[in-house]
């Protein structure tokens, strides 16, 4: 529970420091630390054995002055309201610093999906978005895939949508399944835009892209699809690993054969032609880019001193706690931060809406190339401001973020 | 959709690229003689630069017409037969084709191409 109270309580002080640095108009920055709307609501259900348990959800949206609010669902024991602020803010900066219309938003529901059956996970989807059905929609705020919910739960919330506006509503859900209006290309789209990042960084770095030695923590849906786009590339992995741990090899992996291996055994552990370590270990490899792709967390005052490379791109969320980010800083490790690197994932979310605002589909190709030009932009808004300002590539992305929402905010004045 | 390819490559590789494209399909390419140079202004790799002068090299320019699916995997085909990570390796462009016309049969768009 700590944890989640400490995870606003950054978000604020990340805030601070952005506002401190930029000069933040005060009032501004008053309406920017709260949360615009914090919705709470009860879910009873009845579950399989004839009880009724109430569950709690929330959605927060944080702010909507640059577009409807964007964020995704998570079904966790974990969820806080706390949380859930931080969360919402982080994706209003996120949508900023991209240049997608979107302001941020995210909501959750208390409750362990492990304990639940699939009826039950269906009418708890249902009611809740019933319960929330008010602040939410195509043009208020579109939910999105987050921990434990997946294309099949976002059906679920479309068609719960649509059956109380009495037609079909696609725009009110991303990460759809392809069959109602899922877009192509959104499986990999968060690997892929780590990659062109990556591609970006080590141009402006001056680096040769296939000589890198890289390095990739998880191997789930970001972590595995990033190294096999790398690998197919003509990149050079030398370590991989899941939540049993990592194998390196530094002559590289085969990461087709490391993911084959790991659908037929369930783990990456005990593939053959890589020596076996720790997760820990893998941090401290000595590598030239390294991939975060797991949990949050995982770079820490603790361990950071260990860290031998050159690059990180930030895959996961938060996997560098901010007193790990100041050691990484004095060693001269160039980072590029997670919300300017992993926002492939809610860039073709917004694909997926303006497809289904159109009532159109792109081919893969088309997305895959509209997302390279826009995280393409990203990154160079962030690094000339990061030279401009002589500040580090975090803070000159918040400082991109902060302020197109201020300017947003301060332009369309106040009401009434 | 259909797309051109136009790619400006080393006259060493263009039987290789025109015998495995023809293995993969393709129903026809254009191929013209140029010189050009590019950001090693016309130097090969280890070649001293003499004042700064710009030189031509002599490149092969390589058209293709194909339907938008098969872009990708015709790319990652000439990266690899034209040995990417060299310097001088050439470039490819990708371009719209609005429409496609064969004079013979009056057919149009992707059937007069395949």
């Amino acid at each position: 529970m700590e944890k989640n109270f400490s995870s606003w309580d950054m978000a604020l002080t990340q805030l601070d420091e952005v506002a401190k640095e930029i000069n933040l108009d005060q009032n501004i920055y008053n309406i920017l630390k709260k949360p615009k709307r914090t919705l709470i609501v009860s879910i009873p259900i009845r579950m399989d054995n004839g009880r009724i348990k109430v569950f709690t959800g929330f959605r927060v949206q944080h702010n909507i002055n640059r577009g409807p609010a964007k964020g995704g669902i998570r079904y966790h024991p974990s969820v806080t309201l706390d949380e859930m602020k931080a969360l919402a803010m982080l994706m209003t900066w996120k949508c900023a610093v991209t240049g997608i219309p979107y302001g941020g938003a995210k909501g959750g529901i208390i409750c362990d999906p492990r304990k639940l059956s699939l009826g039950e996970i269906e009418k708890l989807t249902r009611r809740y978005i019933s319960e929330i059905i008010s602040i939410i929609g195509p043009e208020k705020d579109i939910p999105a895939p987050d921990v434990n919910t997946n294309p099949r739960i976002m059906a679920w919330i479309m068609d719960t949508y649509s059956m109380d506006k009495g037609y079909s509503v696609p725009g009110v859900v991303t990460g759809k399944p392809l069959s109602i209006g899922g877009s192509l290309g959104r499986n990999t789209a968060t690997a892929r835009g780590i990659m062109f990042t990556l591609m970006s960084t080590v141009k402006k770095l001056n680096l040769d892209f296939f000589q890198q030695r890289i390095v990739i923590q998880g191997f789930g849906n970001v972590g595995g699809n990033l190294a096999r786009l790398l690998q197919k590339e003509g990149c050079k992995i030398i370590a991989v690993s899941d939540v049993e741990g990592g194998i390196y090899n530094p002559q590289g992996l085969d990461c087709f054969k490391v993911s084959k291996f790991l659908t037929e055994t369930g783990s990456v552990i005990g593939f053959k032609d890589a020596e076996q370590i720790t997760n820990q270990e893998l941090l401290s490899l000595n590598c030239d880019v390294l991939i975060p792709a797991a949990l949050e967390n995982q770079i820490t005052e603790e361990n950071a001193g260990k860290v031998r490379t050159k690059v990180i791109v930030e895959a996961a969320n938060g996997p560098t706690t901010p007193e790990a980010d100041k050691i990484l800083n004095e060693k001269g490790i160039f980072i590029v931060p997670d919300i300017l690197a992993n926002a492939g994932g809610v860039t073709v979310s917004y694909f997926e809406w303006v497809q289904g605002l159109q009532s159109y589909f792109w081919t893969e190709r088309e997305v895959n190339l509209k997302l390279r030009d826009i995280m393409g932009k990203a990154f160079e808004n962030v690094w000339r401001t990061s030279r401009e300002r002589k500040v580090s590539m975090r803070m000159a992305a918040y400082i991109l973020a902060v302020s197109r929402v201020a300017e947003a905010t301060k332009i369309r004045g106040l009401y009434p | 959709m259909l797309k051109k390819i136009e790619c400006f490559l080393n006259p060493s590789r263009l039987d290789k690229v025109k015998d495995e494209l023809v293995k993969i399909g393709i129903d026809g390419m254009s191929v013209s003689e140029v010189k050009g140079f590019g950001r090693q202004r016309g130097y090969l790799e280890g070649e001293k630069i003499i004042n700064k002068a710009v030189k031509f090299l002599p490149k092969i320019k390589v058209e293709i017409v194909v339907d938008e699916e098969i872009v990708d995997k015709i790319i990652d085909f000439i990266k690899e037969l034209c040995a990417a990570k060299t310097i001088g390796a050439g470039k490819i462009f990708v371009l719209p084709v609005e429409d496609a016309v064969r004079i013979r049969t009056a057919e149009v768009g992707k059937s007069a191409i395949y």
